[in-house]
């Protein structure tokens, strides 16, 4: 197996089911994060390499290829954990994977203290390219704040662990819906 | 279906026609936009508020003083050519049964003939045609224009309604007006009791399955009262309750008082029914 020279591309984006054509309205409440999500996208198809697909459930890989269906002409691959990409062979990631949903009193969880400082070290995780640290994010914790993207984003730790990052942006931050949201495109040493 | 308005065209949207009455004692705004400066400033507000079509009436249809055809004119012509140039883009429908005044309006710019009174003048098919204005196509049971039902008896109400729509209609496109431009009207409260509205809102769908669009007159009449058993000023939930019958069976244009509550009724109505999206949906989605 030869390895792609140029680095790998990834880009998180969140699992929004708002973000998913059949719930469209007359006006769309997520265009701010969906127009950035886009955006990555497209960045993430400039590999032009096959694109691979990381999510949870069925959900987030749903979301995930929508995006890309717009943004994205070559082959893609869908996995669901369990199942994870060999960081080896990849030139091109698409993570589906957002924060907790208890951020305020109308979030979908309600609020609980815990979840703003759990967001808060997911998003420097994120804006720094700081993969040991998502590898080691608390599960439990997440699950009871309903952060339905944590263990994807655990995973995508435990997969790049060893690399470099070199580029990290995040080009959207923000809990519309009381949902932590992520827009976030790095470049890692293949 | 496409429906063609005068120079309008419309796909399969709903449309509310808004009433504006030219009239000094109609049922229900009793005069309220007698004055010509009142009616431009109604349509002002109902074309804000997403009326697709005014409907400009400058004779009560209950009995009252006599209107002749030289007064009908008065009230409405050149208030036809003021609303013509100020909203272009305003359907203008003119409630009127003469061919005179039909004539008038549709030189002004009328797109529409709303003909209430069932094609009590038979020359007002041979108007629209001749401008290439829609048509109306009313049942009132034969009666006299201006005259309340008394005692009127059907063996079928429904099957009466579309004998005479259609027969109607028939002449209406015989005489030359294009097929896309004819429009059915139950009538609600003309030559009915209430029970008779009652079961022709029930059966609308016989209607809408003739093909044509068909036209709901329903804003605060007497027999939403009558079943409710409320005054006049209280009769909009049971409009829009009656509204939302007739969007169910799928009637075309709605002719109302109250355009804002209508529209949303049929904004309801079409979204629960899958053909239109929510404003806005986020809940449980986020």
């Amino acid at each position: 197996m030869t390895r792609p020279a140029s680095p790998i591309r990834v880009v998180v984006v969140p699992s929004a089911p708002a973000l998913l054509p059949e719930h469209a309205g007359l006006t769309d409440p997520v265009a701010e994060v969906r127009a950035a999500a886009l955006d990555a996208c497209r960045w993430l198809a400039a590999a032009q390499a096959p694109v691979v697909v990381l999510g949870a459930d069925d959900l987030a890989l749903r979301v995930g290829r929508h995006l890309l269906s717009t943004t994205h002409t070559g082959p893609v691959q869908a996995l669901a954990l369990p199942d994870t990409p060999a960081a080896g062979e990849l030139d091109a990631l698409l993570v589906v994977a957002d924060g907790t949903a208890r951020r305020s009193e109308k979030a979908p969880g309600h609020l609980d203290e815990r979840a703003a400082p759990y967001d808060e070290a997911i998003g420097r995780a994120l804006a720094d390219g700081d993969f040991a640290a998502l590898a080691a994010l608390d599960l439990g914790l997440g699950a009871e704040l309903l952060a339905a993207g944590a263990p994807t984003l655990a995973a995508l730790g435990g997969l790049l662990g060893g690399r470099t990052v070199g580029e990290a942006r995040t080009t959207y931050a923000d809990d519309p819906y009381g949902v932590a949201y992520w827009v976030t495109r790095w470049t890692v040493s293949p | 279906m496409t429906l063609r308005l005068g120079r309008h065209r419309f796909d399969d949207a709903s449309l509310v026609m808004a009433i504006v009455n030219r009239t000094p004692d109609s049922f229900y705004d009793r005069g309220a936009t007698w004055a010509e400066d009142s009616a431009f400033d109604r349509v002002a507000q109902v074309a804000d508020e997403g009326a697709e079509i005014v409907d400009i009436g400058g004779v009560k249809a209950a009995p009252g003083g006599v209107v002749d055809e030289d007064e009908e004119r008065r009230r409405v012509v050149s208030f036809v050519e003021r609303v013509r140039t100020a909203y272009p883009h305003l359907v203008i429908s003119v409630d009127t049964w003469r061919a005179s005044v039909g004539e008038a309006v549709c030189e002004a710019g009328a797109d529409v003939l709303n003909d209430a009174w069932g094609g009590a003048d038979p020359a007002l098919v041979d108007v629209a045609a001749k401008y290439d204005a829609a048509v109306v196509c009313t049942h009132t049971g034969g009666v006299t224009p201006r005259t309340r039902p008394h005692r009127i008896a059907y063996d079928d109400v429904m099957a009466d309604v579309l004998e005479a729509t259609l027969s109607y209609a028939d002449r209406a496109i015989a005489a030359g007006v294009a097929p896309e431009s004819v429009v059915i009207d139950p009538a609600h409260d003309f030559g009915k009791n209430t029970v008779h509205s009652l079961e022709v809102t029930r059966r609308l769908p016989e209607m809408v399955a003739t093909g044509y669009p068909v036209l709901v007159s329903l804003s605060n009449k007497d027999f939403v009262g009558e079943t409710l058993g409320v005054a006049l000023e209280e009769r909009l939930t049971g409009t829009l309750a009656a509204t939302a019958v007739c969007a169910m069976a799928g009637a075309r244009i709605y002719r109302v008082h109250e355009v804002v509550p209508t529209r949303q009724t049929l904004d309801m109505v079409a979204s629960i029914q899958g053909r239109r999206p929510p404003a806005r949906a986020i809940r449980g989605l986020a």
